[in-house]
């Protein structure tokens, strides 16, 4: 029997791993904007972290590990399912972000927040959700998403910009909550 | 990253680094410098405050998304399905045995904490002052479990052997007894319980478990509710299995409080913030099923 002669692994699977699922899934069905084409990577995120659990080392980071098989996880599924083909969008981006810093409005609801993130490019929106919702270092963003630390810093700073570009937009269209004005050195 | 010299044009370069500065990626010269300059210039700190309150805003947002509870089951299956060996029986043995193991091993020398010059447990007057400087900014409703916390798990001096099962079910009576195994099922790996008790504090009962592991403290209080005790009007942080988590933070110390029936249940540790509330959400469905069977 598979499980008999690894007893340990298991244990250490189960205790190493599975604490992060709600981290993991929050974070896909963010990227993916879809919680059942979510639950489907997730599920594919362990049954992967499972089978290559005898490469992962007992006491390094394990959280990080598993967000780095997500990422892989979801490039996968986009290339097999969405046919998305993966833009070069962070130069693109960079020339249509204002240079002023855009009011943030005072009430933003969690839906209108989410509202917002989803119409951030992906691959700013990735680090966003690595950096400052997951908490992670640049470090461990640029090693999970396999790009240089360069790229996450100037993801972070743009990713944030066009979040609040996006919130202060929807602000103005559909009066979410009152503005204060932006200020400039 | 280089280090910034501020002077001339101060503000453009201040700007330049407030997404790393609040992301607590700059050297630390270079953060002084930043930290100087905002402490001076209104229209650089509103914008770091602005910022700051942008990340925190999107991170409850995303952590208030309910995850699907019969994920953990699927998963569980999926890796279970090829095999003829159960998963879950496998990892319960697992589990009882690593709580058991946890419970029993001796405790090691709380270096981190003997270090902190904090008040004495006998000294209720400056425990208050400590607790009340520290918390000046958080709901009223979370300094419950704060409190407790401090007082129990913080300025406590802990004996170097942790007590044993028997000893803590006696200590938590036999209506409480049984969330210990609730507990051991759900609490992060390489933690030990080295505190299981009723307690009284700013007459308030609880009922408070404390766990160690390589110096960090974590808590699960639980409080009877008395009369405005509330929860509602915060903005919720998790939301595991329909139990709505509102988690705070004051000094190095996160709070998760969620409400069940009558009580009001908190996870509070010196963990970061994300790591608290993956535990809170962790224990909730356990506890708030307990704790909604429990007469008062």
């Amino acid at each position: 029997m598979f499980f008999s002669h690894k007893p340990v692994r298991t244990a250490d699977f189960e205790g190493a791993a599975m604490p992060h699922l709600n981290d993991i899934y929050r974070t896909a069905a963010r990227v993916l904007g879809n919680d059942a084409a979510a639950n489907d990577v997730v599920q594919d995120v362990f049954l992967q972290a499972w089978k290559s659990f005898d490469q992962f080392e007992m006491g390094t980071n394990c959280r990080a590990w598993l967000f780095k098989i997500l990422f892989h996880t979801l490039n996968h599924y986009r290339r097999k399912w969405l046919n998305i083909r993966m833009v070069k969008e962070s130069e693109e981006i960079l020339e249509h972000c204002t240079a002023n810093d855009p009011p943030l409005p005072e009430h933003i609801t969690d839906e209108e927040m989410l509202s917002a993130l989803a119409t951030v490019p992906e691959d700013f929106r990735s680090v966003v959700l690595l950096v400052d919702v997951e908490e992670f270092s640049y470090k461990d963003a640029a090693g999970i998403l396999n790009v240089p630390i360069g790229t996450v810093m100037s993801r972070v700073s743009r990713g944030r910009r066009l979040l609040r570009e996006k919130l202060a937009g929807m602000a103005q269209s559909y009066g979410i909550g009152r503005t204060q004005e932006g200020k400039s050195a | 990253m280089n280090r910034i010299q501020f002077g001339e044009g101060a503000c453009e370069k201040t700007r330049k680094y407030i997404d790393s500065y609040i992301s607590n990626e700059l050297l630390i010269e270079t953060n002084h410098d930043v930290l100087r300059h905002i402490e001076t210039c209104p229209s650089c700190s509103a914008e770091v405050e602005a910022r700051t309150q942008l990340r925190n805003r999107l991170r409850s947002a995303v952590k208030s998304q309910a995850v699907p509870p019969e994920l953990q089951v699927q998963i569980r299956e999926r890796l279970a399905k090829p095999r003829s060996h159960s998963w879950m029986a496998a990892s319960w043995t697992r589990g009882a045995m690593a709580a058991a193991a946890t419970i029993l091993v001796c405790a090691g020398v709380w270096s981190t904490w003997s270090r902190e010059k904090l008040p004495a447990i006998t000294d209720r007057p400056a425990q208050n002052t400590y607790i009340q400087k520290i918390s000046a900014s958080m709901a009223a409703v979370l300094k419950v479990g704060l409190g407790d916390h401090i007082h129990c798990a913080v300025f406590r001096k802990y004996p170097k052997t942790p007590p044993t099962v028997d000893v803590m079910e006696e200590k938590l009576g036999p209506e409480y007894k049984g969330l210990l195994p609730v507990l051991r099922a759900s609490v992060p790996e390489g933690y030990r319980i080295v505190m299981a008790h009723q307690c009284t504090y700013n007459e308030r009962k609880f009922v408070h478990f404390t766990m160690e592991k390589n110096g960090t403290l974590l808590s699960l209080v639980i409080a009877r509710k008395q009369p405005g005790d509330s929860l509602e009007g915060l903005s919720a942080s998790g939301d595991p299995a329909g139990i709505p988590i509102f988690q705070s933070s004051a000094a190095k110390y996160e709070v998760a409080g969620f409400d069940a029936g009558n009580f009001l249940a908190y996870v509070v540790s010196d963990l970061k913030s994300s790591t608290n509330l993956q535990v809170a959400e962790n224990l909730a469905p356990g506890v708030h099923h307990f704790l909604m069977n429990t007469p008062v």
